[in-house]
């Protein structure tokens, strides 16, 4: 089963971006930057303001990845799923909220805080704001950064439950005493969604076609990726040419 | 497709340790509820929930370690090669509590994907592993994934395992929502007024039928069907027509290869919250075209167990295959309109192969499994 990847959009300590802007892309590890709703939307959108900063950093790389796949406008809601990788997930976000459980036992807990406190609920965000009713879901891993997150995704393109889906990863810092020992070498924090289609027009630009092969390695067009930071490289490799 | 059979599942709750304790409560209409002692909740406006009193923390450790012990002490020998996938929303969050407070305690149970580690080392598999988390339909997508694994091929035998655990966290941010019952949840019920808190987990081991025969495991039912979809509506409420979860049933029937005719009886998510107690009566009335189909909820028996709520229900509805009986669902006095002739606050005897079972969530998640009795 092969898969197109039409789009690629990212949020990391060396910018945020989309294909057509591929110059400043790195995924190395480094403070993130704020980000406010103008940098992403030039209309307003209410919500973007009250969501914490895990959700701000995946949802903005779900809508740069939408506009680089001309996605991101919708009038009726589309069958698009998104499944997302992480490791920390909401940790900061987790421990603001019980920040706000302590001084009083209780009587003070934000309950809008604690709506951020699930690692999914950027993608619920991302559901209202682009109007997606696919499936979604986040997968925990150890190992590598969203490889298992994409053959779920290329399974579930092969199988017609989604012709159109997003995949990627979201990641913020971890607070230094919640450090965990983790199984793989990279330390990274952003946001990076791809999105991927079954099928395209002839006329269509596409980054290339993304496949597994029968010991569940991720070809891009041919070759092994290890992980989604590789895969965008890969992407944005074919663009500059 | 290759058939997707369930071969043992195994279950710990607040009302019994195993899945014919739970089971037998169920159908008797008991309730796990108690007063919560684990922590204060003088200022959280109720102080109940499903508890497993004697888990307790030691060495620092999370609640997670004694109720993963009790689960993989039971289980039968996994093959290896077995996938595992497990389901959780905040996997050992009571450690969490320890470390903003400045107490001793290690970081590592905190992390979602702790569980998948901690139990796949326990079982002796190679495979560490993933967890899914979809908030209250973390489990049901859970399964939903490891039987698409056995569908396509891709795995001949696969375990999900899901829990959730009572810890202050989680009650405080219910109890700030307004979302938790100041009494016992009713679910269904015209006054019901929020949910209760539970706390469990439970295993699912699934196989293709080869792997099953080969390795000598029973079949206790298969899973037939499964779908999700967002409703794309808001993070913390459902959408009101239940256009998501009608979605998400519609493609757990096709899945199925069934029409919602062939379903028996259905255990619905049921969490007692005004608003996904409605959408999930609007859902069922649009899919079953006004056809009294029976339906329960487990959360007045067992509480609210979060990301182990589809996992838990899962094992249950097998149970509800097997014996042809809904249990009642507890809480439930006076029914809701739409409800009426549907549920019941006594077992109800069903005929038929098919359950659906549901579940919904934070983030506009919705989910459905189609399970199937035995081997039929």
């Amino acid at each position: 089963m092969t898969a197109y990847i039409t789009g690629v959009g990212w949020v990391s300590a060396s910018g945020m971006g989309y294909g057509s802007n591929y110059a400043n892309f790195s995924m190395k590890k480094g403070p993130l930057p704020d980000i406010s709703r103008k940098d992403v939307f030039t209309e307003p959108y209410k919500a973007f303001g009250r969501m914490d900063k895990f959700s701000k950093i995946g949802l903005t790389a779900i809508a740069f990845a939408l506009r680089d796949a001309g996605l991101e406008k919708w009038s009726e809601k589309r069958n698009i799923g998104t499944i997302a990788s992480t490791f920390y997930g909401c940790l900061n976000t987790d421990i603001s909220y019980y920040d706000t459980v302590i001084p009083e036992e209780g009587a003070l807990s934000s309950p809008g805080l604690f709506a951020y406190t699930l690692p999914n609920c950027f993608l619920g965000e991302a559901c209202i704001c682009f109007g997606m009713t696919g499936t979604g879901f986040v997968i925990n891993e150890q190992s590598s950064y969203g490889l298992k997150g994409l053959e779920t995704v290329i399974e579930s393109i092969e199988y017609m439950e989604h012709e159109i889906m997003l995949c990627g990863f979201c990641e913020t810092a971890c607070p230094s005493n919640f450090e965990v020992v983790r199984e793989t070498d990279e330390d990274i924090s952003g946001s990076l969604f791809f999105v991927l289609e079954k099928k395209i027009s002839d006329n269509r630009e596409n980054y290339g076609e993304v496949n597994c092969n029968e010991n569940n390695d991720v070809l891009f067009n041919n070759t092994v990726v290890s992980d989604l930071c590789m895969l965008a490289e890969k992407c944005l490799e074919n663009n500059s040419d | 497709m290759n058939k997707v059979y369930v071969v043992d599942t195994e279950v710990v709750t607040g009302l019994g340790r195993s899945v014919e304790e739970t089971w037998k409560k169920l159908v008797a209409g008991k309730t796990a509820f108690k007063p919560v002692t684990r922590f204060a909740t003088d200022n959280y406006n109720s102080n109940l929930a499903a508890i497993i009193e004697e888990i307790n923390p030691s060495d620092g450790k999370s609640l997670i370690h004694p109720l993963i012990e009790k689960i993989t002490s039971c289980l039968p020998r996994v093959p290896a090669g077995t996938r595992i996938i497990t389901a959780t929303t905040k996997a050992g969050i009571d450690n969490l509590e320890k470390l903003v407070r400045g107490n001793s305690s290690g970081p590592s149970d905190v992390s979602l994907s702790s569980i998948s580690e901690i139990v796949s080392k326990k079982i002796g598999l190679d495979d560490h592993g993933i967890n899914v988390s979809a908030a209250c339909a973390s489990a049901t997508i859970a399964v939903a994934k490891g039987a698409s694994l056995i569908a396509s091929g891709k795995a001949e035998s696969v375990l999900v395992f899901c829990i959730d655990i009572i810890s202050e966290f989680v009650f405080s941010g219910f109890s700030a929502m307004n979302a938790m019952s100041e009494k016992s949840a009713m679910p269904f019920d015209k006054n019901r007024s929020g949910l209760t808190l539970g706390e469990g987990a439970a295993s699912i081991l699934m196989m293709n039928r080869e792997a099953a025969v080969k390795n000598r495991f029973p079949i206790l039912g298969t899973v037939s069907g499964w779908g999700a979809a967002n409703d794309a509506t808001h993070i913390t409420a459902p959408a009101r027509d239940g256009c998501g979860l009608i979605n998400a049933i519609g493609k757990s029937l096709k899945l199925a290869n069934i029409t919602e005719r062939d379903i028996a009886a259905v255990n619905a998510h049921g969490t007692g919250t005004v608003h996904n107690d409605m959408m999930e009566l609007t859902a069922f009335k649009e899919v079953f075209a006004g056809r009294r189909v029976p339906v329960n909820s487990f959360k007045g028996s067992l509480g609210h167990t979060l990301g182990a709520a589809g996992g838990i229900e899962v094992v249950m509805g097998l149970e509800v295959l097997s014996e042809q009986l809904l249990p009642p669902t507890v809480g439930l006095s006076e029914p809701e309109e739409l409800a009426e002739g549907m549920v019941s606050s006594v077992p109800v005897e069903i005929s038929g192969n098919y359950l659906l079972s549901t579940n919904s969530g934070f983030s506009g998640i919705n989910a459905a499994i189609v399970l199937k009795r035995g081997e039929a």
